[in-house]
């Protein structure tokens, strides 16, 4: 079991898939499930604490803005859990769920800097591209599956 | 818009425990079950779950295993076009839920999204087909010299 990235961090399809596989897609609703179950938090994820900003330190400088840094200290833990990632790219305007466009560059960067395997697509728009973009999950879950045999 | 800003709920134990999951049930289009016949059968489980019908699917909420054991079942009715997600929002909280205030629920325009193409996820699951896609390049400046002067020979 592998544990996966996938980007935008809420994708129904993307998680579904690695799920049917066996694997584990880390999603951002698990993080924002532990804001939630925070009995510190008044009304999340409406306010960030100010311990957030702070923890974004780990992924961006102190230069970048506090929306930016808060943002990064929900999906930071993601992205340091991961052992590979699935980024969708050339998505349509509204798809995904962090309503920032230096936090979606900043978060594919460190994936594509972790050193892990990273597997780039384009969002399908037509039934052909879909079949594309489900070989292609369901190849690259293969192969994830063969070097960690290959690795035990 | 101050109904739209998050209020303090008053939450019940279920809401504070960790182990507590929330999923989300969708029926892809094309499928061979209705949204009432899952939950019918998760009814039928007798797991100790909290089960809400809605437009897409369904919703469930309960302790970790046994809302997997319940999508692990659930699943069997038909493979190909049911898919779930996990959410983070317990049913009915009232920071989300629409009852309580105005507007579509946030994730529902990413959810409306990937409901266009899950149709043909679906289709791709259930059998696989290698397809080959040409990628659309521009037209090279020798060609377009070619149509051009053609053109204009022709004015002549």
């Amino acid at each position: 079991m592998v544990k996966i990235a996938v980007y935008p961090p809420n994708s129904l399809i993307l998680a579904d898939l690695l799920e049917r596989k066996g694997h584990t897609p880390l999603v951002l609703q698990k993080q924002i499930r532990q804001k939630i179950k925070d009995p510190e938090i008044d009304s999340p994820p409406m306010n960030i604490t100010e311990d957030d900003p702070i923890q974004g330190l780990k992924y961006a400088a102190i230069e970048v803005p506090s929306g930016v840094r808060g943002r990064m200290a929900i999906i930071g833990p993601l992205i340091d859990e991961a052992e590979a990632a699935i980024v969708v790219d050339g998505a349509p305007y509204g798809f995904g769920c962090i309503g920032c466009a230096r936090t979606n560059e900043l978060s594919i960067f460190l994936l594509r800097n972790k050193g892990i395997p990273v597997l780039e697509l384009n969002y399908p728009t037509n039934q052909d591209e879909t079949y594309v973009m489900v070989n292609q999950i369901n190849d690259f879950v293969d192969s994830l599956e063969e070097t960690d045999k290959e690795e035990e | 818009m101050s109904q739209n800003l998050t209020m303090s709920p008053d939450l019940g134990t279920e809401d504070w425990d960790p182990d507590v999951i929330t999923r989300m049930i969708f029926i892809g289009p094309g499928a061979h079950v209705s949204e009432q016949e899952i939950v019918t059968e998760f009814h039928m489980l007798g797991l100790p779950l909290t089960i809400k019908n809605t437009c897409y699917g369904s919703m469930i909420s309960g302790k970790s295993e046994d809302v997997y054991k319940a999508i692990e079942e659930i699943r069997k009715l038909d493979p190909n076009h049911i898919f779930t997600k996990e959410r983070g929002f317990a049913p009915g909280d009232p920071r989300r839920c629409r009852g309580h205030r105005f507007g579509p629920r946030e994730g529902f325009h990413q959810m409306e999204k990937e409901y266009r193409i899950l149709g043909f996820v679906a289709n791709a699951l259930e059998e696989r087909k290698d397809v080959e896609i040409e990628e659309k390049k521009p037209v090279s400046v020798d060609e377009f010299k070619k149509v051009m002067n053609e053109c204009l020979d022709k004015k002549e």
